[in-house]
């Protein structure tokens, strides 16, 4: 499939991407903040065990989508399926349940400060096990050896008494994966999640979150503004300008200096 | 530097706009208009310094004659004051996250909680002290429940506050996991707002040491009954004796209060 690249106009997913039952379907999506369109129309299909990267400016509306997929941001306008369900029409209750079945990695990680590594692990299962995951002291015998397992997936088993605020850049966001992990997704969302680490740490960061949930076989849509990620860690590639789709290609090397006019 | 720089720099103050300058006109005149209003007058003040020196001389030496049951009810107000903050402080915690919008199952619930804490907190303690006196009778009981009253007041509307101000990034990270309301605010929202609230605890409890003096002087027991006591049968040596106890309870408690809050809040 060759790069569609469309300037200034929104266009319809690469055909590939329809193939397969879509767990990510989004359709017309608008939201506005005052009287800019951060999203303009936007459609968007991620088929099953999909690893998809958007890349765009800041101020593309990459994280608003994001946003908008799981009703962390209401869209003004559109629709969303995510796993099946109408995301839109889904009480505060089903909304509850459903985000259970999504993963999300922040750019900032948000882990609570004051509390251990284990206890902010132990919350990815906050959706299943309900107060029995507010804290590793109450939780169950099967919570706390789950946690420490997905600990163990990401190289910080060793931290797991450590506060989170004691952590480097680094070892959070390897914490907030962790925690992804422990809520068992079937699809994972994540916002730049190495755009606030150094080079070298988000290298090994990004390598080792692809890994895992290529391992977990969970569907991946990501953002990112590093090019050499977005081809080496996705099997396609979005690109958004100006609240619209204007890129939809499949991710391989020679799509770098089409990918390089989105940051000019 | 050249001068065309220099000219450029804009103005060290900003010039007021008018509203701005009726607003502090209008402040002054306020200010004036009380001190008129008081009666205040340093004059009046001067003349009566010797008064003051005449009174302060019958204070000293003060008096060690009934000093085991001036200790015995200093105790019991520190007693009246621990009590009173734990359990106001305690009562605190569940107002507080039904007094937060974002946390409140309603916004009618959120209205009426946060009502009757300013209620709590308006009413004065001496007030509410006479209530308890009258439901269950004269004594540091009676002193202890208005405290809990007025450590709610306090402490409900600076718990509320600290929740709002929480992070909402870890909020937000829980909620998008599928986290139910109540399991946000207990893991995300209560550890970010604890050291506030363990640091306003402990101002309460200096507050309450406070106030529970106070309480003694309309029969809620405590020191100031003692002090009633003694200030009535003009014992002034005995009164020496009684404030200088009760200054000595209040400061403990102020650098025991402050240096358990430095430790919490590093």
């Amino acid at each position: 499939m060759t790069a569609v690249v469309l300037d200034g106009a929104a266009t319809r997913p690469a055909a590939a991407s329809t193939a397969g039952p879509a767990e990510i379907a989004a359709d017309g999506l608008v939201k506005r903040f005052g009287r800019t369109a951060v999203l303009d129309g936007v459609s968007l299909s991620v088929r099953r065990g999909e690893r998809v990267a958007l890349i765009g400016a800041n101020g593309a509306g990459k994280s608003t989508l994001l946003r908008c997929l799981v009703r962390l941001v209401e869209p003004d306008e559109g629709h969303t399926l995510l796993l099946g369900e109408p995301v839109g029409r889904l009480g505060r209750r089903a909304l509850t349940r459903l985000r259970r079945r999504v993963g999300f990695v922040f750019q900032r990680h948000n882990l609570v400060p004051r509390q251990s590594v284990l206890t902010n692990v132990v919350h990815g299962a906050l959706g299943r096990a309900g107060l029995l995951a507010v804290h590793q002291a109450v939780a169950p015998a099967a919570l706390r050896a789950e946690a420490v397992a997905c600990l163990d997936r990401v190289g910080l088993a060793a931290l797991a008494r450590q506060r989170a605020d004691t952590l480097s850049g680094g070892q959070s966001q390897r914490v907030a994966i962790a925690r992804a992990l422990m809520q068992r997704p079937e699809v994972m969302l994540a916002d730049e999640p190495v755009a606030s680490l150094d080079p070298a740490a988000g290298e090994e960061v990004m390598a080792l979150f692809a890994t895992l949930t290529r391992q977990a076989g969970v569907t991946l849509l990501f953002t990112t503004h590093t090019m050499t990620h977005a081809i080496a860690y996705a099997d396609r590639v979005v690109g958004l300008r100006g609240g619209r789709i204007v890129l939809d290609a499949p991710a391989h090397p020679g799509l770098a200096p089409v990918l390089e006019r989105f940051f000019e | 530097m050249t001068e065309g720089a220099v000219a450029r720099a804009p103005a060290r103050f900003e010039r007021p706009g008018m509203g701005g300058f009726i607003a502090w006109v209008c402040m002054l005149a306020l200010v004036i208009a009380s001190l008129r209003g008081v009666g205040f007058s340093p004059g009046r003040f001067v003349e009566g310094l010797p008064a003051m020196a005449a009174f302060a001389a019958n204070l000293f030496p003060p008096s060690t004659e009934r000093l085991a049951p001036i200790l015995a009810a200093l105790a019991e107000t520190f007693m009246m004051a621990v009590a009173g903050t734990a359990i106001g402080a305690t009562l605190s915690l569940p107002l507080a996250v039904l007094a937060v919008r974002r946390f409140s199952p309603h916004a009618s619930v959120a209205l009426a909680v946060r009502g009757l804490i300013s209620l709590f907190r308006t009413v004065p303690d001496l007030v509410w002290a006479l209530f308890f006196v009258v439901t269950v009778g004269l004594g540091p009981f009676a002193g202890t429940l208005a405290l809990v009253v007025d450590t709610i007041g306090f402490c409900g509307r600076f718990f509320a506050e600290a929740m709002e101000e929480a992070d909402r990034g870890p909020q937000e990270a829980l909620a998008a996991l599928g986290a139910g309301r109540s399991a946000i605010v207990v893991s995300a929202v209560l550890p970010a707002a604890v050291p506030t609230m363990i640091g306003t605890t402990l101002f309460s409890l200096e507050k309450a040491t406070r106030s529970s003096v106070v309480l003694g002087l309309v029969g809620a027991g405590g020191i100031g009954m003692e002090l009633e006591v003694a200030m009535s049968f003009f014992n002034y040596p005995e009164a020496a004796t009684i404030i200088l106890a009760i200054f000595a309870l209040v400061l403990a408690v102020e650098q025991a209060s402050q240096a358990l809050r430095l430790r919490i809040i590093a």
